[in-house]
């Protein structure tokens, strides 16, 4: 009975965690609180992938979400001046359209997960769940394969990755007149 | 001869449906374990250090606490929590706590998956590998917040240093673990130490393992801000860097895993290159290999990382401090194309099966 009773504990445990930081990110003033409390959501939806048993998903995550992202958001914050990011009465303009950009991402969630489709998913089945087999399911080019999404999505991030570079780049006046400065 | 391997994790498992509060008193144990291992092996690295450094400068360095200073670090350790501990006014008080805690928290999480004998071993995940990767990446957010939330213009610098260094090495060196990867064929941590039962992935690669454990040590000790790669500290540029408005146990929170983060590192490279706690084997010479399975496991794993150890503490004294355009261009123009250079080369190895003893 206590190990049937102990994964509901943890997913409610984990539920509160998320819900009560991500209410903090939302309504903290410091940006830099808010940076770290979306860590801790970020980590908690890893936990979640844990009990749905995907270490795999839960190491990325951690991996991209918590080590990469949060991270590169608070050298941003780091980066820029901190009074200017004291936002505490936004635009009318930016209320509006972020009321409908949340109003719209509930609708389709809601959708989603209503759709009779997606209902019945979760009882079918689950493919095989190791590092191995997402491996091979992400190089099949086959009907059940995921090549072209995966390649689609290395060219998007080998362009971010130039465009970075590109704007990062000094212009090649500036470099030429450093060089004949000294 | 083939290994047995049972974690802590599935033996407290075992435990679970028949006496649950045994499991739960066996979980107790294990964390009271693990904390006295981190604090032991703390006091006994800082000790090292100081005799190591003393005698590569010809010195005796600590020799009056004990029988040659050996309770100097105890000593210290007392000191330090007996300090005020202090939060500077102007500082953000919850970042400044948060964030030693966060450093010590990645390298305890790190420590966990370490396999240091196939019956000394707290979890052994699947996705081993992956998982180390992921939560180190606990210590960086640790020193940003720890120099953002201090409040003072060189805790700010240390830790941009140090953010920008660890990210930028962080890439090489999981370029260099991948390496092992592909050779092992595996992520979990116990079945990459299996695999080198007929040999040490350094030499059997054909030169790709030693490639791939250089690359590794260097990045490494770039991950651990050590020297040469301390800018992010830098006494005599910046007091200190990301920890100067660190006092009493905050401080001492930071050492620690400071200190440990290079034991991890030394356990890694021995896990992953060195063969971990697997004694030394060449192919099937039974003869040799009878002989190297008289020491124990885990002594083999505590010689081979106590050499790495030595080998970075050796660092520290022979190379000077790297400016920071140095730093950068060795890690992206250098360290960088040769790991995926390697990477390449090691993939072919694999397919075509051009190693040493391969199966």
């Amino acid at each position: 009975m206590l190990a049937n009773a102990l994964p509901t504990l943890v997913f409610y445990l984990l539920a509160a965690i998320s819900l009560t930081l991500a209410w903090s990110v939302v309504t903290g003033r410091r940006i830099l609180r808010a940076a770290v409390s979306l860590m801790g959501v970020l980590a908690a939806s890893a936990g979640l992938y844990l009990l749905l048993d995907s270490p795999f998903l839960a190491g990325v995550q951690v991996l991209v979400y918590v080590g990469g992202i949060v991270v590169l958001l608070v050298f941003a914050v780091m980066l820029t001046r901190t009074t200017e990011l004291l936002e505490d009465h936004p635009s009318r303009h930016r209320q509006v359209i972020g009321g409908a950009v949340a109003l719209a991402f509930f609708g389709l969630s809601y959708c989603m997960m209503t759709a009779p489709a997606f209902a019945n998913r979760a009882l079918t089945a689950l493919p095989k769940n190791d590092v191995a087999a997402i491996g091979r399911a992400l190089l099949d080019t086959g009907e059940n394969g995921y090549a072209l999404p995966f390649e689609v999505v290395s060219l998007l991030l080998l362009a971010a990755m130039i465009g970075g570079i590109v704007i990062a780049r000094k212009p090649a006046a500036l470099v030429k007149s450093e060089a004949h400065h000294g | 001869m083939s290994w047995q391997v049972k974690t802590i994790a599935q033996r407290t498992g075992d435990l679970l449906p028949g006496s649950p509060w045994t499991a739960a008193l066996y979980v107790l144990l294990t964390i009271l374990a693990v904390t006295a291992f981190v604090t032991v092996a703390g006091l006994v690295l800082i000790y090292a250090e100081r005799k190591i450094a003393a005698h590569f400068q010809c010195r005796v360095g600590p020799m009056r606490v004990g029988w040659h200073g050996v309770l100097q670090s105890i000593a210290d350790a007392i000191k330090l929590l007996m300090k005020e501990d202090i939060v500077p006014r102007d500082a953000d008080a919850l970042l400044h706590i948060l964030a030693p805690v966060l450093s010590f928290a990645g390298m305890l999480l790190v420590m966990i998956a370490l396999p240091m004998s196939p019956s000394l071993q707290v979890a052994d995940m699947n996705i081993g590998v992956l998982y180390v990767t992921a939560v180190s990446g606990l210590g960086v957010l640790g020193i940003l917040l720890g120099g953002w939330s201090s409040n003072n213009k060189w805790s700010l610098l240390g830790a941009m240093r140090a953010g920008a260094q660890i990210i930028s090495y962080e890439v090489s060196a999981t370029l260099a673990l991948l390496v092992v990867v592909l050779f092992a064929g595996t992520l979990q941590l116990s079945g990459i130490v299996q695999s080198q039962d007929t040999g040490w992935w350094i030499w059997r690669a054909h030169g790709c393992g030693l490639v791939a454990f250089a690359i590794f040590m260097i990045a490494g000790t770039a991950e651990i801000n050590r020297t040469p790669f301390d800018l992010a500290e830098g006494e005599s540029e910046l007091t200190a860097g990301f920890h100067t408005e660190y006092s009493g146990l905050r401080f001492s929170f930071f050492f620690l895993s400071e200190f440990l983060n290079m034991f991890v590192l030394a356990a890694m490279a021995s896990t992953l290159f060195l063969g971990g706690w697997m004694p030394l084997h060449i192919g099937h010479f039974a003869a040799l290999n009878g002989v190297m399975d008289l020491l124990p496991p885990g002594l083999w794993f505590a010689l081979k990382t106590t050499a790495i150890i030595f080998l970075i503490m050796w660092f520290r004294w022979t190379f000077p401090r790297l400016r920071v355009d140095q730093l950068m261009r060795l890690e992206w123009k250098i360290l960088l194309p040769i790991g995926f250079v390697n990477l390449f080369v090691s993939a072919a190895c694999v397919v075509t099966g051009f190693y040493f003893f391969a199966r």
